[in-house]
């Protein structure tokens, strides 16, 4: 835990600075996984400002400090959810929504601007993008949790608040999703 | 982009492992505070007026209920209500003494025309 109970009992009490303590001391970590939830760095700071928003909404609703993790982890898991459904609604209008003119400027001016490690890192993000865009969402999210955050099964649990065998399943079945899609890519 | 060493199942591995790497945790802009304290303020705002409303029709509900348990407990003179049955009011209608469709009918066979 980042931050001591006595905190989270005093935000919980409607103590504004101390949310505002909490939310300075894990603002860093939570932009960093719905970066890598949502791959889209735009919308980040956007997605973790709903996600402190629905924290400071729910807080009373949380019954022992102990868990306020895995609760911020699940208010996480969820915002970077519901932006993933919303954007696969939106993705069809987004690139017919710029003219072919656009489009080459666009990538002329990335060309110039964006250095040679940071094209091969935004390769690595599109290549894995592409490669989770055969998985459901919430597949998609659940699998982020375990292989790149790197949650244990028992951390899981408790953010899902569902046993461990049907995580497991879960689990299972998306990897091998994106394995095979991993191995059509290789060829 | 893929280490080319190892099972698929390592090689997965090594490029989810890249990919943490390459998505550092991005610093917050500084405006992330003030508009987060600015969506909390709308929602709270939107909640207050929501929660006033709510109330202000609960209470116009609860008058209205009260002033219609009044009325309608208040004993009122009937008006243009008979309390007759129908076989009265029908007889009141059609007195026995003028019963003009059960007269006697005088029948003239001499006349031909009727």
């Amino acid at each position: 835990m980042l931050v001591d109970f006595e905190l989270i009992k005093r935000a919980q009490k409607g103590d504004s600075a101390a949310f505002n303590e909490i939310v300075l001391v894990y603002r860093k970590r939570i932009l960093g996984k719905i970066a890598r939830l949502i791959a889209r760095p735009e919308d980040v700071e956007d997605v973790a400002q709903e996600v402190f928003l629905r924290l400071y909404f729910s807080l009373d609703q949380l019954r022992t400090p102990e868990v306020f993790e895995p609760w911020l982890y699940r208010l996480t898991v969820n915002a970077a959810y519901d932006h993933l459904r919303k954007q696969r609604r939106r993705q069809e209008f987004r690139i017919s929504d710029l003219s072919e003119q656009q489009v080459m400027m666009a990538d002329a001016a990335a060309g110039g601007k964006v250095e040679r490690e940071e094209q091969h890192q935004k390769k690595i993000r599109e290549f894995v993008d592409s490669l989770l865009s055969g998985v459901s969402e919430s597949d998609r999210v659940l699998l982020m949790m375990k292989e790149v955050e790197g949650l244990s099964l028992k951390e899981l649990e408790k953010v899902y608040d569902v046993n461990e065998n049907a995580l497991k399943v879960r689990l299972f079945r998306a990897r091998q999703r994106v394995l095979k899609a991993f191995g059509s890519a290789e060829r | 982009m893929s280490p080319m060493r190892g099972s698929p199942e390592e090689r997965l591995d090594a490029l989810f492992q890249a990919y943490r790497e390459a998505c550092p945790d991005p610093d917050p802009s500084p405006n992330f505070m003030p508009h987060l304290w600015q969506r909390i303020e709308a929602r709270q705002t939107f909640t207050f007026s929501l929660r006033r409303m709510t109330s202000g029709f609960v209470t116009a509900a609860l008058a209205f209920s009260v002033a219609l348990g009044v009325y309608m407990a208040i004993p009122h003179k009937s008006q243009g209500y008979s309390t007759q049955s129908y076989i009265e009011a029908l007889a009141d209608a059609q007195p026995l003494d003028t019963p003009d469709i059960v007269g006697t009918v005088s029948l003239d066979l001499n006349d031909p025309g009727k």
